[in-house]
């Protein structure tokens, strides 16, 4: 956890400690992760991987293959990325099993249905306990 | 039809020019939702293989007129902007955000049962044929990225090219606006 964090950029760091309790895991948006690789390998990217796309593992393989010319901060960043996508598929797919108790107590009668249940979750606040509830934001879906 | 669709572009590329502002990234992956939410009943006549034999027959003549084609303007659709490297298939790392957000929304509960085509767009510079080849290259190399880096499972994405063939500003087929990406939601996942 604490590598994870050390790679991300300075302004997303502070914006996640600011956001989280102690110890919490805190997840960040695909975009995010999106958006912190472009920044820190894009130039890297454009000088070593022209013409290679993000998909199949394209673009990290090239930049392992050039390591000792890519910039520290980008092997670091790339590597924190793909954990921190990871990280955030397993909070969405964690969701439901910690939440089926407080969605069993919470939801009776909802229609069936991932979108339905969260729905009401979300409304449910004064039932959701904090497990169900962090789930969910680790998610991103609040 | 057109002209709304086109604000929506618009929106959305001003919200992600806007970066660093959480408030508009949240906005903008709500905007695909919400938008790419909605269901459509004539999605589930959407025949992807007949689209693609519709374009490839008629290039340079366009596709907005053709039986298939004609019906995506009902369903519930976005248009952005992703950047390639000149004449590749590359995306360039300005836009790895924008496939962050897409990928932001389709693994959304309220997206998540739903299939979605991805159709690229060219501007009319160069030949009608080519553009259309490279424009499906483009769209498949989204949907590559979105099923393996951003794990959206590869059977709710079809690509597909529309080259030159559709452009969004007709009266200028050559401006850089015509080049987009569009995102629409084509029913439920059997």
């Amino acid at each position: 956890m604490a590598k994870r964090l050390s790679v991300l950029s300075g302004t997303v760091l502070i914006a996640v400690l600011a956001q989280t309790g102690v110890g919490q895991t805190q997840t960040i948006s695909y975009a995010d992760a999106a958006t912190l690789l472009a920044k820190e390998c894009g130039a890297d990217v454009k000088k070593f991987c022209k013409g290679l796309n993000l998909g199949n593992g394209r673009i990290k393989n090239c930049l392992e293959q050039h390591q000792a010319k890519v910039s520290p901060a980008c092997t670091s960043t790339m590597a924190g990325v793909i954990a921190s996508i990871q990280l955030r598929l397993a909070a969405q797919a964690s969701v439901d099993k910690i939440c089926a108790r407080d969605a069993a107590r919470a939801c009776r009668g909802v229609v069936p249905g991932k979108a339905h249940i969260l729905g009401c979750l979300l409304k449910a606040t004064r039932i959701v306990g904090a497990k169900c509830s962090q789930a969910i934001t680790d998610a991103g879906w609040r | 039809m057109s002209i709304r669709r086109f604000r929506n572009t618009l929106a959305l590329t001003v919200l992600l020019a806007a970066a660093g502002n959480a408030g508009s990234q949240q906005l903008s992956e709500h905007q695909l939702v919400n938008t790419l939410g909605q269901v459509a009943e004539a999605a589930s006549a959407i025949d992807v293989a007949m689209l693609v034999q519709e374009v490839a027959s008629n290039p340079g003549k366009g596709v907005a007129g053709l039986p298939h084609w004609s019906q995506l303007a009902t369903l519930p659709q976005f248009f952005v902007e992703i950047n390639f490297e000149n004449n590749s298939v590359a995306i360039e790392p300005g836009s790895y955000r924008t496939l962050g957000l897409i990928a932001d929304a389709l693994h959304h509960p309220l997206l998540l049962r739903y299939k979605f085509l991805v159709v690229g767009h060219t501007n009319a510079t160069g030949d009608a044929k080519h553009n259309l080849k490279l424009s499906a290259r483009r769209a498949e190399a989204i949907a590559e990225a979105l099923s393996t880096t951003f794990s959206v499972a590869p059977n709710r994405l079809f690509a597909i090219g529309a080259g030159s063939e559709m452009p969004v500003d007709a009266a200028n087929p050559k401006a850089a606006d015509n080049r987009r990406v569009q995102l629409l939601n084509i029913g439920l996942v059997k």
